[in-house]
């Protein structure tokens, strides 16, 4: 039995199979996202245990291949396996330890990447100061109370949950909320201008005079769902306040009173908020002499953290990120108008992996064609004499 | 110990290396399987921020000798915003869609609605826009090519606007009412402005020239209220507890708005619209070192860094009321720097001075005076 395990993840067949179906993932993948666009395809094919068939959630799902993450962890654990079973403390086998423990470290890097990296942007124009950034993706229900005057009490729902579960009972808030409908991609029409069939989904604010049609996924680098839900008020001790419409296209700001306090709701990019801020000074964008294409842009900001009494001046420009408290910023686009600049804000805390598992890996093919090399000229030289 | 006649040395670390290999294999499956961390419910508190909140800005971030926080209590609504309009735009009732309404009236009964509404960024997509405006006047959609031939561009302080102008008119529709609709799409950072005017073709064709203008005017209007309340913006707010301090303001000198990062700020204007920016800002602590702190200042001047030696050579301290200041003098190009701080109580003090070099020289003495006249409340 132990040696049936033993052999199955040392084994070299393991390694084709896993290898051979990467491939396979990576093809359907680089195709699915003609449809899903790169963002989906890449959560349901790679950042998965497996593909799952139907893809939308139609009360079952029958997993029709292995994931990205249980292809890697299976090499990952093959390559390990397969590594310790043929150890040999020698110094001509030091070139092939180097190059494994290279790949493991890059194997690793790349699946604790995927499950703890945050990607999110900070978009400021001229002058602008943020404390936060904003997921490019992923939306948030902020129920805010705002009632004190120096603070706002946040309570931020993922669209995930808002999705998965329909009644959100929180200890932050003094009613439950209940999800009415939830658009993944919606457009938000006036009643007036939507046709006679068309109902409001909701009964309070200015979402009971607009009409919610749902829309198919935006699959395009640049395109952005509109997302929208209708989402209904429960007081704990019964009764109902009402359904709001809450939308990413809905620029009104709705409130309402509940328990002597004022309530704020709204749908936005889930932010992530910093304990330092910073300031866009200017933003250059150059252009090739004649055209349109980028020469050049970059972007020069003032860093403010009052906890470390840092206030310095910097510019980021393309392979010259900003890296802060375990954060870097890239410069990542800016919009039409070079009205505002756009930054990559990347949390990884394993982003030195790749760079150490790429020295590893190069030191360790030096050392095995080095030992080689060396081995073969000598071999030449005693033929020779 | 042997448990499998495996050759090679790991055979008695066998039962402990198959342990160690499926705790591994468990962790890695587990941690994949888990829930991440972004699909929690997050709860926490912060500032006042103006995006969600028009409440009045932290007071306790301003120095109480600060100029009147005129604009300063939040974004204003578009609608709320003065912008003249023509004498026969009648204005109607807001509405909470709508920050902006007025009705034109024609001969024979010809009317024009006219609105603006603010939407989210996400909702500024021009051509699916265009094709619901078409959608209503009953026409057929048109794809990205034909709409680059219709539309206009209007630039703006807020950025490029752009203008459609759609002719059509709906099955059973009242021409008197409908048959033409001008619009505009003003894209921003966190909104979309989108003006209309929809209703009897000759009358909006011969409303155009002002509904432009206005469009013109509303975004200009937005523009200033963005620059004052991101001035207002109380990002990264100071100690609540942080001392207060008084100054004499030297004649003409001009004091404005401070910045979230800024204690105060004052402005000089000389000729040719020269203007030298003047600021106070504080930090706990240290603030920095100074040789960090002017090299800081040397660079946004366009000068290389020194070393340690030479900016300590550089720094000339200066005695006032109620503390002592170092101070440096730096010029480099055309702009030149006037710097002074103090560190005092655990809470460093910076003063500067920023602009053309011989405006600077001018308003030198000026910089001393109000040094000299900063006192300090603790």
């Amino acid at each position: 039995m132990w040696r049936r395990v033993v052999d199955l993840f040392t084994s070299l067949k393991l390694t084709i199979i896993c290898l051979a179906a990467a491939m396979v993932l990576i093809f359907a993948g680089t195709l699915a996202q003609v449809h899903l666009g790169i963002h989906e395809a890449q959560q349901r094919y790679f950042q998965s245990l497996f593909v799952w068939w139907p893809p939308e959630s139609r009360g079952f799902k029958i997993p029709v291949f292995p994931g990205g993450h249980l292809i890697g962890a299976v090499l990952l654990v093959n390559l390990i396996a397969a590594h310790l079973k043929r150890f040999r403390l020698a110094w001509r086998k030091l070139g092939i330890h180097l190059t494994h423990a290279g790949l493991i470290i890059m194997l690793a890097g790349g699946l604790f990447t995927d499950l703890f990296a945050v990607e999110s942007h900070m978009q400021l124009a001229s002058g602008e100061t943020k404390n936060y950034s904003e997921n490019a993706r992923g939306m948030e229900l902020a129920v805010i109370d705002v009632t004190d005057s120096d603070l706002d009490q946040v309570t931020a729902i993922p669209d995930t949950v808002l999705r998965h579960d329909r009644a959100i009972d929180h200890w932050s808030l003094p009613f439950r909320i209940v999800v009415r409908n939830f658009y993944q991609n919606s457009r938000l029409k006036m009643l007036s201008e939507a046709g006679n069939g068309a109902r409001p989904i909701a009964n309070q604010g200015p979402g009971a005079m607009i009409a919610v049609q749902p829309a198919p996924r935006a699959t395009g680098v640049n395109e952005r769902d509109v997302t929208s839900a209708a989402i209904e008020i429960l007081p704990k001790d019964g009764g109902s306040l009402g359904t709001w419409l809450v939308s990413d296209a809905l620029g009104a700001r709705q409130t309402f009173s509940y328990g002597g306090r004022t309530w704020m709701i709204a749908l936005r990019p889930a932010r992530y908020y910093k304990p330092y801020s910073v300031t866009l000074q200017k933003f250059t964008h150059e252009r090739y002499a004649g055209t349109d294409i980028p020469k050049d842009f970059s972007s020069r900001v003032t860093l403010i953290d009052p906890e470390r009494s840092v206030n310095r001046d910097v510019l980021i420009y393309m392979n010259h990120p900003l890296r802060y408290r375990g954060e870097t910023f890239y410069q990542a686009g800016f919009q039409k108008d070079d009205s505002a600049t756009i930054l990559q804000v990347v949390h990884n805390p394993s982003f030195i992996a790749p760079y150490v598992a790429c020295v590893i890996v190069a030191a360790g093919l030096l050392v095995q064609f080095g030992y080689h090399l060396v081995g073969f000229s000598r071999k030449r030289k005693a033929a020779l004499a | 110990m042997r448990l499998i006649g495996l050759e090679g040395k790991i055979d008695i670390f066998l039962p402990r290396f198959i342990f160690r290999l499926l705790c591994l294999a468990a962790i890695a499956i587990f941690a994949s399987a888990c829930d991440r961390s972004d699909q929690e419910i997050k709860v926490y508190r912060i500032s006042k921020a103006p995006l969600e909140e028009s409440a009045p800005a932290q007071q306790n971030a301003m120095p109480t000798n600060a100029a009147s926080p005129a604009g300063r209590a939040g974004v204003a609504r578009a609608g709320s915003t003065i912008v003249s309009t023509p004498p026969n735009w009648e204005p109607q009732p807001l509405s909470q869609m709508r920050q902006g309404s007025f009705l034109v009236r024609g001969e024979n009964g010809a009317v024009a609605d006219i609105s603006l509404v603010r939407l989210g960024a996400a909702a500024g997509n021009v051509l699916d826009n265009a094709n619901r405006w078409l959608e209503q006047l009953g026409q057929p959609p048109i794809t990205a090519e034909e709409l680059a031939e219709i539309t206009q561009r209007l630039t703006t302080p807020i950025g490029e606007v752009t203008i459609v102008d759609l002719v059509g008119l709906p099955k059973d529709a009242d021409p008197a009412k409908d048959g033409r609709i001008v619009a505009a799409i003003a894209p921003g950072s966190t909104s979309t402005l989108f003006f209309k005017m929809r209703g009897n073709a000759d009358l909006a064709e011969a409303q155009k020239p002002d509904f432009i203008k206005w469009v013109a005017a509303v975004c200009t209007a937005q523009a200033e209220n963005k620059s004052r309340s991101t001035a207002a913006m109380p990002v990264a707010p100071q100690d609540s507890s942080a001392p207060e301090i008084k100054w004499k303001t030297p004649e003409g000198w001009t004091e404005v708005p401070p910045s979230s990062m800024r204690y105060a700020s004052f402005t000089v204007s000389g000729r040719d619209d020269e203007k030298i920016d003047i600021s106070i800002v504080t930090f706990p602590g240290e603030g920095g070192s100074n040789a960090d702190n002017v090299n800081r200042w040397r660079q946004q001047i366009g000068l290389a860094p020194l070393d340690d030696k030479e900016i300590m050579s550089m720094i000339v301290p200066m005695n006032a009321r109620s503390t002592s200041f170092s101070t440096v003098d730096m010029a480099g190009g055309d702009s030149r720097v006037m710097a002074a701080w103090t560190r005092r109580t655990g809470r460093s003090w910076f003063f500067k001075m920023r602009g053309p070099g011989p405006l600077i020289e001018r308003e030198k003495p000026k910089f001393f005076d109000f040094l000299r006249s900063i006192q300090f409340n603790s």
